[in-house]
């Protein structure tokens, strides 16, 4: 079957309600091009989840997509805080569970074992911890160690429908590389039924081959692949480009009031019918040259 | 010689750290800390960002671990199952940095929220690694600005433990570790060894007792002698100044 296709078609993959692993962290290699079409579609109810809460699930909760959000708390680092997300929690209309980073990561972890649950010495002590109890199906339990007797908080695993990975490289099959630190995005593609590739290259095969050490997805996971450049744009791609972040102020700017949101969001998101024009609006090639990453650096 | 509070607060936190140890870091203070440190007196530390990177040797300032700036020259690129996971879970971190909004006398910091949970409050970063540094590592350093309403009795919300309830309660939780040092701009914490409550370790030069008390929501025990904090050395002020933080994006 072929797996490559246009980011519309691979997002119309994704049905209202479904469980949705993204694989932003802050401003950087964030599935941004992938939330505006899923807020263009109109797809809705989507539950979120993340280790460390990043600017795609921030717009995608600022569109009205998401019900619920699991993750590890978050922000937009220097750039502000996720203003979506926390209005969203302090107003009620966002459902959020709230985890640390390493309780996220260890239940992909669990989902992509096909274990039933994981061991944590996290949470303990905290009130993440009692706010997670309070749940009617809590996804948190304590037991005894079978061997030792001692007792251990256990955490169910997260087994999200769709894993969206946004990535440098892959080819046709959806076998990816990832350059830099890979967060949460392992696990996320591991643990998920299937995963959405969204590369900045998609290169033949042979070259896959001739680095397969350097494969963080492999094929057998992925059921689309987009090819799309600037696709983490305003975020930024480690050796392709450096974060916008002009664009991120503009944004942060926007997010502080229903009214700027409103015209931010008939601008970026519903002013544009693509991925293409969207480039073109934030200053096309002219600027994206800008923002290019140094071969050297990797920013 | 003149230096800012920032400047001394990340020097006491750099002078806690020794040569070979694990360091997990965040950005801001600690990371001008960790790496006066390693560019002094501990070159064979070696530093961890949670998001899957090892010993950076960053060259440009970032606006947090999400800015590849802060990757530069890393030995390791791998992932949070491995950082937090394989390194820290396992037990490996010797020193975990910790900040917040909010700390009780027993070191529990909240990040989460501000006001009443219940009702009406704003919600902030949450935890991110914090509460697994504080759950996980050997011991904490806690760096936050001293004010009134951040240092409190009662903290809306624990992001982050550090000796719970006091006493052995750290350990009832399952919890090993706990909080060895607080570093304000006014003073350094310890924790008493029995009550595990806030006590004063020594005072910033430039600030009285008076100073430190009237800017704490408690009373934290105050030793008999209290020294001052031994000031930076003219070496320690030029690498902050000119090689670490030269833009002045991590120290305010």
């Amino acid at each position: 079957m072929k797996k490559l296709c246009s980011l519309s078609d691979a997002v119309a993959s994704i049905p209202s309600g479904s469980h949705v692993a993204l694989s932003g962290f802050a401003i950087t290699r964030c599935a941004m091009a992938f939330a505006r079409e899923v807020i263009r579609q109109g797809i809705k109810k989507l539950t979120i989840s993340q280790c460390v809460g990043a600017m795609d699930t921030d717009l995608l909760v600022g569109g009205g997509a998401v019900e619920r959000l699991v993750y590890g708390g978050g922000t937009l680092d220097r750039f502000g805080r996720l203003a979506c997300v926390n209005a969203g929690i302090e107003n009620g209309s966002l459902s959020a569970e709230e985890y640390s980073s390493l309780s996220i990561a260890f239940r992909y972890l669990a989902g992509s074992l096909g274990i039933p649950f994981i061991p944590i010495r996290s949470l303990s002590g905290s009130s993440l911890l009692s706010r997670l109890q309070e749940q009617s199906q809590p996804h948190a339990a304590f037991i005894n160690d079978p061997f030792t007797g001692d007792r251990w908080l256990v955490l169910k695993p997260l087994l999200p429908d769709v894993a969206v990975v946004q990535v440098q490289t892959c080819d046709e099959e959806g076998n990816a590389w990832i350059m830099g630190p890979k967060w949460d995005s392992p696990e996320q593609a591991k643990a998920s039924s299937r995963t959405i590739v969204i590369a900045e290259h998609v290169v033949p095969t042979e070259m896959i081959r001739r680095e397969p050490e350097r494969c963080v997805i492999p094929n057998l996971l992925v059921s689309h692949v987009v090819e799309l450049p600037f696709g983490a744009h305003p975020t930024s791609l480690y050796r392709e480009y450096d974060y916008d972040a002009d664009e991120i102020r503009r944004y942060v700017e926007a997010a502080k009031k229903p009214d700027s949101w409103k015209t931010y969001l008939d601008k970026y998101v519903y002013g544009v019918k693509d991925h293409w024009e969207y480039l073109e609006l934030v200053g096309g090639l002219r600027h994206l040259r800008s923002i290019q990453a140094d071969p050297i650096l990797g920013y | 010689m003149d230096f800012t509070p920032s400047e001394l607060m990340a020097v006491s936190g750099a002078r806690e750290l020794k040569d070979g140890q694990i360091v997990a870091v965040g950005i801001g203070l600690p990371m001008v800390a960790s790496f006066l440190a390693k560019k002094s007196h501990a070159p064979n530390m070696i530093i961890l960002f949670e998001l899957g990177v090892i010993d950076p040797e960053p060259i440009h300032t970032g606006v947090g671990l999400a800015d590849p700036r802060v990757w530069y020259r890393a030995k390791t690129h791998s992932s949070f199952v491995d950082i937090l996971g394989t390194v820290l879970h396992r037990g490996r971190v010797d020193v975990g940095f910790l900040g917040g909004i909010e700390a009780d006398p027993f070191g529990n910091l909240n990040t989460t929220m501000v006001g009443d949970p219940k009702g009406k409050f704003r919600h902030m970063v949450g935890s991110g690694g914090a509460n697994d540094i504080a759950s996980c590592a050997k011991k904490t350093i806690i760096i936050m600005r001293q004010e009134k309403r951040k240092f409190r009795q009662t903290i809306s919300f624990v992001t982050s433990p550090g000796f719970v309830n006091g006493g052995d309660s750290r350990k009832k939780a399952g919890l090993q570790g706990g909080p060895s040092r607080v570093i304000t701009d006014k003073a350094i914490y310890g924790f008493d060894p029995e009550t595990k409550a806030m006590m004063l370790v020594s005072i910033h030069p430039g600030s009285t007792l008076r100073d430190v008390t009237s800017t704490l929501g408690f009373e934290p025990i105050v030793p008999p002698h209290v020294p001052f904090t031994e000031p930076p050395t003219s070496e320690q002020l030029r690498l902050i100044r000119e090689v670490i933080d030269p833009e002045r994006m991590y120290m305010e």
